[in-house]
């Protein structure tokens, strides 16, 4: 048995761990820029794997989905089951992005301008 | 003034940009010459298509394909991101446009002048979808240059659709599309469009 396990696991074999196989997240579907923000802590932090205790100290500053994903090394699909997993709990909100939000207005438009010019 | 919320959103605003166009066109250049990350730096795992999932057992039975994506960001101020995606130009990656396309301010189509041809695919997807976009059309090496005017017949982009030139490879190049891209969002969007 020991002679067939793989010393590191590959990167499938962690999201499994992660995700326990699920493929796709609870509830609302979210954007990969969607805003994540850590809104509270588990009572019990012992019930939930590193990887969602990493991802709710990287949104304790507002961050999206994409930039969780890329902090914890894990593709997107699978920060999003265990976003998905936090959100459940009550634990991060998540805002769809701006476009989608419908908020892109006047005002941001030019902030994005100058914002760029400025670059 | 201060915008305070009261809905309960963080304030935080994420801006998506797609990068398209046909394979080679420049689409990772574009991405890593304004991005303050180092691209590609994201997979996706194919998990909605092509993965059955075993419902009693809970696990994968096909789980092994995965696409790279690049995925750029630029920070205008605090809780203020851009964020470019360069999508894979290939049909069979069509489905990840389709959710990426979802709440974004707009599109460059990436286009080289020897393989035109190439673009239409990614113009028409956007243009079948009413989403802002605009043509970037790549200067390569050794590539003669084109009339615009020919280059928009050919690819059969309307009139008030941006096209310029740009090399991908220049920072100063790339802003000044994702200007262009952005004064085109904004124009769309007043018009109602
Ligand atoms: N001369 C010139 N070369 C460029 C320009 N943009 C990209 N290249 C080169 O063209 C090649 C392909 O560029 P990529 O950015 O990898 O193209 P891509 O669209 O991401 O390619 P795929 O992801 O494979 O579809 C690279 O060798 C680049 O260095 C440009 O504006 N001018
Ligand atoms: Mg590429």
């Amino acid at each position: 048995m020991a002679a067939d396990e793989d010393p590191e696991p590959g990167p499938l074999v962690r999201m499994f761990a992660v995700t326990g196989g699920r493929a796709r997240p609870v509830g609302e579907a979210f954007d990969v820029i969607a805003v994540v923000t850590t809104i509270g802590m588990p009572y019990d932090p012992a019930g939930l794997s590193p990887e969602h205790l990493a991802a709710l100290r990287v949104a304790t500053r507002p961050t999206t989905v994409a930039d969780i994903g890329t902090r914890l090394r894990l593709p997107l699909n699978i920060t999003r089951v265990l976003l998905s997993d936090l959100r459940r709990e009550g634990l991060v909100s998540i805002d769809p992005p701006a476009a989608t939000a419908g908020v892109l207005n006047e005002r941001i438009y030019q902030e994005v301008l100058n914002g760029l010019r400025a670059l | 003034m201060d915008y305070a919320r009261s809905d309960g959103r963080s304030g935080a605003l994420a801006i998506k940009i797609l990068i398209a166009g046909g394979f080679g066109v420049g689409k990772t250049t574009m991405v890593s010459a304004v991005s303050e990350i180092q691209p590609l730096s994201t997979e996706e795992l194919l998990s909605d298509r092509g993965v059955r999932v075993d419902d009693t057992s809970g696990v994968e039975t096909k789980t092994t394909t995965t696409v790279a994506l690049d995925f750029g960001r630029i920070t205008l101020r605090e809780g203020l991101w851009i964020y470019l995606f360069g999508t894979p130009g290939q049909d069979r990656f069509w489905f990840m446009w389709d959710e990426l396309a979802i709440g974004a301010l707009g599109a460059v189509v990436l286009a080289d002048t020897r393989r035109l041809g190439d673009a239409f695919p990614a113009v028409d997807f956007f243009e079948q979808r009413r989403i802002p976009y605009m043509v970037a059309v790549n200067l390569f090496d050794g590539a003669r240059r084109h009339d615009p005017v020919v280059i928009r017949r050919a690819l059969a982009v309307p009139e008030h659709v941006p096209l310029v030139p740009c090399d991908a490879r220049e920072r100063e190049s790339v802003k000044e599309v994702l200007l262009t891209l952005v004064r085109h969002a904004r124009e769309m969007s007043r018009v109602g469009a």
